[in-house]
């Protein structure tokens, strides 16, 4: 059990953080200072631990049978937290940089940035703050809104995941918009996670008609 | 060239307004920024101050450093 458990746990180390660490190195731009950068790097392996709650969403059993359910469920929170505090501080981010240069100042910046309607990325990317924020407040708020609205746990999972999906769409076409580090290479293994993850997630929410029938183990009818 | 490249321009066109030299034009087509005479650029490094988004590179060979009041 426990080299399956490693095995996976170093699997998803090297694909959620490792290998968009080497993609931001192999990035084509410039570097900046160290601040900026450190920014760029928390962003980027927030958005990859972001997609990669698609894997922790009940839709790889090995990953369920490995670690138990209730660990993998504490997991997805506490990334999913960690991950959209990062997102949803993304725009002041952004210009914190600026309290530390010459130039124009932060609150300025910040205004301007969120104020260019004219370009598809930046709305994009206010489309995609307010669903993140849709998404956070649903989530913690999950068994208040089951009680008040009378709906089942299954059908707000429904909703989240939709949502989830929803978020993960606008957001790669927001990064490949906008994104700095966001080219070829480190957008098409966004645009690849995110596939797979909704992919596997459309899977798992298909109508139970659909899905082949459950056969007894060691029986091949 | 002293300004590198533009790299996540969301088009406010701050850099256009503040640089003295009209080195860049927002692209009709694309509405970002792009460096339409590089050659008339004096590196007074107004358009990299002024980007919201710090989209703005510099060469850093032909860098001179940014005068401020204080010194």
């Amino acid at each position: 059990m426990k080299p399956t458990r490693t095995r996976l746990a170093f699997a998803a180390a090297l694909l959620f953080i490792g290998l968009p660490l080497l993609l931001f190195a192999r990035a084509p731009v410039p570097s900046r200072t160290l601040l900026k950068d450190s920014l760029s790097i928390l962003t980027i392996l927030a958005v990859a631990l972001l997609l990669g709650q698609f894997f922790l969403a009940r839709t790889i059993p090995a990953v369920q049978r490995a670690f138990k359910p209730p660990r993998v469920q504490a997991l997805h929170r506490w990334i999913g937290y960690g991950a959209i505090t990062v997102l949803l501080l993304h725009p002041f981010l952004i210009v914190l940089p600026r309290y530390f240069e010459p130039g124009v100042r932060p609150l300025d910046a910040l205004v301007t940035m969120l104020t260019s309607f004219d370009t598809l990325g930046v709305l994009l990317g206010l489309a995609c703050w307010l669903l993140l924020l849709l998404l956070a407040l649903t989530s913690h708020l999950r068994m208040r809104l089951i009680k008040r609205f009378r709906i089942s746990y299954r059908a707000w999972r429904g909703f989240h995941a939709l949502l989830a999906a929803g978020f993960t769409g606008l957001a790669l076409w927001h990064a490949i918009e906008l994104g700095r580090h966001t080219g070829w290479l480190l957008g098409g293994f966004f645009a690849l996670l995110a596939i797979a993850g909704i992919a596997l997630l459309a899977r798992l929410y298909l109508p139970e008609r659909h899905r082949p029938a459950p056969q007894a183990e060691g029986l091949h009818i | 060239m002293t300004i590198k490249s533009i790299h996540g321009c969301i088009g406010c066109g701050e850099c256009v307004q503040s640089c003295p030299c009209d080195v860049i034009r927002l692209d009709p087509s694309s509405g970002k920024a792009v460096i339409a005479y590089p050659e008339d650029c004096q590196i007074c490094h107004l358009c990299r101050l002024y980007c919201p988004v710090d989209a703005i590179e510099m060469s850093p060979e032909k860098t001179l450093p940014v005068i401020t009041p204080w010194g």
